[in-house]
């Protein structure tokens, strides 16, 4: 599962990122590590971006590179 | 002695600087707000520290802009002390930063900042384990209220900042590699292009250290009830209520904007035309009659006008538009609504924020394009902004010219908004790349109306420093060519420019002023007797020209040389297939 797969207000950790270093670099950098717990927020419509709560903050990932994170769902 | 605040984007680390020395460096709630790195003087007895602020980061060894500049300070000036700003609400994410720069073995001094918004969230923070984890002083600080300000200033005071690091051996340099190509093969010209695996075992390692000290000093009280700000945040950020909102919100700027000119005008005018009956018959006083005279007492008073009754209030409306925009965070949420429509343009959603600095002054805009993530959506952006974006200044004369020759309003929006279209989908095609958008949206927050008014008064110097006195020399150099009757050596090239673009060769020239200064050219118009076709052709071949001139050495100093003449080719074709084509379709 992914990411772009999640309902909004639901919960997740994060186990994997199967993108580009680069891309690898950005999400890491903004806090989606593996291990990371998440939840979304919302999702735009039009295949727009994803709005996702990590700890305090909240961080938009476009729909491409979401679908490239896979989680776990986590009970709530 | 030389100290460096660094930290994570958006924490407060130009506030904490403005906070510590009084300096007035641009402070907005959006990340990326500083893409340089600025140095200002503070004295503490008796000696003087050079405190640096510098771009938001969130890794040292991460490829980009920011982190490039960092890291060249880091090696070229002599830093002592690391302020290492961390936002309270965020130590997670927050403190693998300050795990990096631990490594560095310069001494670190933890300022976690907002300490005033985590109290209200609930999150308490205990400095003492916090500073038995990292072994380097700690301070809990509010930038807003001046919460350990005192301490701060103590720390800077003490000097001997080697001593207040409690872990041996820490605080003597130790060579760092901090090589700017590093790990990450390549450069790119400006950018690292990371080739291996990015991630390592050492970055996992100091996410989790992170994460353990967060969760070892933060305690989560029960958050108190929502405030309602809060409340207007989540409809804000409803995927499609808010962005109808948002979307409602810039109609309505654009609306007041325009309003406001309208009523201004007429009491402007009444003020300013005694005063420039006085300055003309002053002139002709002073001045022994001739040519000189008879040009500059026309000329002076005439010049005037313009810049006082249109564009004083536009520059004026649009920085405060702007400023309220970047420090409510609304600017960013423009970033996420957006994000669909910029990747048809094959640009991220960070791209509304240099765009939308643009309408203030495109100087600033293009040096804020260092936020785009790619050099290929730099590019773009740079592009965009160059040939597109109306600085106010510029809308404000074009309405005039508007108003004056009653040109057609909407044949010059709908071809600027079809230019802007045509090209964004030319160049994503021809500067590919996978776009990643991932943006960090602040906290929605009240505007502190002490910065807003700080950063208008910048914003709008501009006015008084360059626009008036350039419009001012400009609308002289003009009278005198007329009067002269130097205009007319273009005649020649009458024939040509009527059967291209249908306008005479005078407003042609003008379109050619474009490169010296944008809002200049529209003042020859004024200046023509225009039909209003010729003026509706005129006036969009000159919205839709060349870079003016400072924004041309903003753009070589920023992607070179070769960049620039990439940008100039397609602002000359872009004006001249925007003028044969309205000249083709327009009826007479
Ligand atoms: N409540 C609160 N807000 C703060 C505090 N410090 C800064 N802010 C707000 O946080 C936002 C960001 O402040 P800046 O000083 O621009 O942050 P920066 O770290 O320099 O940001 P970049 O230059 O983009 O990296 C602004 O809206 C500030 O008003 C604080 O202590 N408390
Ligand atoms: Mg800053």
């Amino acid at each position: 599962m992914t990411l772009r797969d999640m309902k909004v207000g639901q919960k997740a950790k994060i186990i994997k990122i199967d993108k580009g270093s680069y891309a690898q670099r950005r999400l890491f950098e903004i806090g989606l590590v593996p291990g990371a717990e998440v939840k979304l927020l919302s999702r735009h419509p039009f295949r727009g971006p994803l709005v996702l709560q990590i700890g305090n903050a909240k961080i938009a990932v476009g729909r491409g590179i979401a679908a490239s994170v896979k989680i776990e769902l986590l009970e709530n | 002695m030389a100290v460096a605040l660094i930290g994570n984007p958006n924490v407060g680390k130009s506030s904490v600087l403005n906070r510590l020395c009084g300096s007035s460096i641009f402070v907005s709630n959006y990340p990326g707000t500083s893409v340089e790195v600025t140095k200002t003087k503070f004295n503490v007895v008796n000696r003087d520290v050079d405190i640096y602020d510098t771009p938001g980061i969130y890794s040292l060894h991460s490829p980009g802009e920011e982190q490039r500049v960092v890291k060249e300070m880091l090696k070229s000036e002599d830093i002592e002390l690391i302020l290492n700003i961390v936002d309270a609400t965020n130590l997670e994410r927050n403190l693998v930063l300050t795990y990096e720069l631990l490594e560095l073995g310069i001494p670190v001094v933890v300022v976690v900042n907002q300490i005033d918004r985590a109290r209200v969230m609930g999150i308490k923070i205990d400095p003492r384990k916090m500073r038995s984890l990292l072994h380097s002083p700690v301070i809990l600080f509010s930038a807003v209220s001046g919460e350990g300000l005192v301490q701060l200033i103590r720390v800077l005071e003490s000097g001997d900042f080697a001593a207040q690091i409690d872990k041996p051996g820490m605080g003597k340099k130790v060579a760092v590699d901090l090589s700017l190509s590093g790990r990450y093969g390549e450069r790119g010209k400006g950018y690292v292009i990371p080739t291996e695996t990015s991630i390592n075992e050492a970055d996992l390692e100091r996410a989790k250290k992170a994460r353990d000290t967060a969760k070892f000093v933060t305690t989560q009280m029960k958050a108190g009830q929502k405030i309602w700000l809060e409340r207007i945040q989540n409809i804000l950020d409803h995927p499609v209520i808010g962005v109808v909102l948002l979307l409602f919100f810039a109609y309505l700027g654009f609306l007041l904007l325009l309003k406001s000119i309208e009523l201004s005008e007429g009491p402007i005018s009444t003020v300013l035309e005694p005063v420039n009956r006085l300055i003309g018959h002053l002139i002709s006083e002073i001045l022994p009659s001739g040519i000189v005279s008879s040009v500059l007492s026309k000329a002076v008073p005439e010049g005037l006008i313009i810049p006082f009754t249109i564009i004083m209030p536009a520059m004026l409306m649009v920085s405060l538009l702007m400023s309220i925009l970047e420090d409510t965070g609304l600017l960013p949420r423009y970033s996420v609504a957006l994000e669909r429509a910029g990747s048809f343009f094959g640009v991220s959603g960070q791209a509304v924020i240099p765009l939308s600095l643009g309408f203030g002054c495109r100087t600033p805009a293009i040096l804020a394009t260092r936020i785009m993530p790619s050099e290929a959506e730099r590019f773009i952006v740079i592009t965009l902004l160059s040939i597109v974006i109306p600085c106010a200044a510029t809308l404000g004369i074009m309405a005039s010219v508007v108003s004056t020759f009653e040109a057609y309003l909407p044949v010059i929006v709908l071809t600027m908004l079809a230019t802007l279209t045509i090209l964004g989908f030319i160049l994503s095609r021809i500067m590919p790349g996978e776009s990643v958008f991932v943006y960090e949206l602040p906290p929605l927050r009240l505007p502190m109306w002490s910065n807003v008014w700080s950063k208008v008064k910048v914003r709008f110097s501009g006015f008084f420093t360059e626009v008036l006195p350039l419009l001012l020399l400009m609308n002289i150099i003009i009278r005198a060519l007329m009067e002269s009757g130097l205009l007319n050596i273009f005649h020649d090239m009458e024939n040509f420019t009527r059967f291209l673009f249908g306008i005479p060769a005078e407003a042609f020239v003008a379109v050619l002023i474009t490169i010296f200064q944008r809002y200049l050219a529209p003042l020859v118009l004024l200046n023509l007797p225009l039909t209003p076709r010729e003026a509706t052709i005129a006036i969009t071949m000159i919205a839709l020209s060349l870079p003016c001139l400072p924004v041309m050495v903003m753009t070589v100093r920023e992607i070179g040389l070769k960049g620039l003449i990439k940008v100039l080719i397609m602002a000359f074709s872009t004006s001249f297939a925007v003028g044969i084509i309205l000249n083709c379709i327009l009826p007479f």
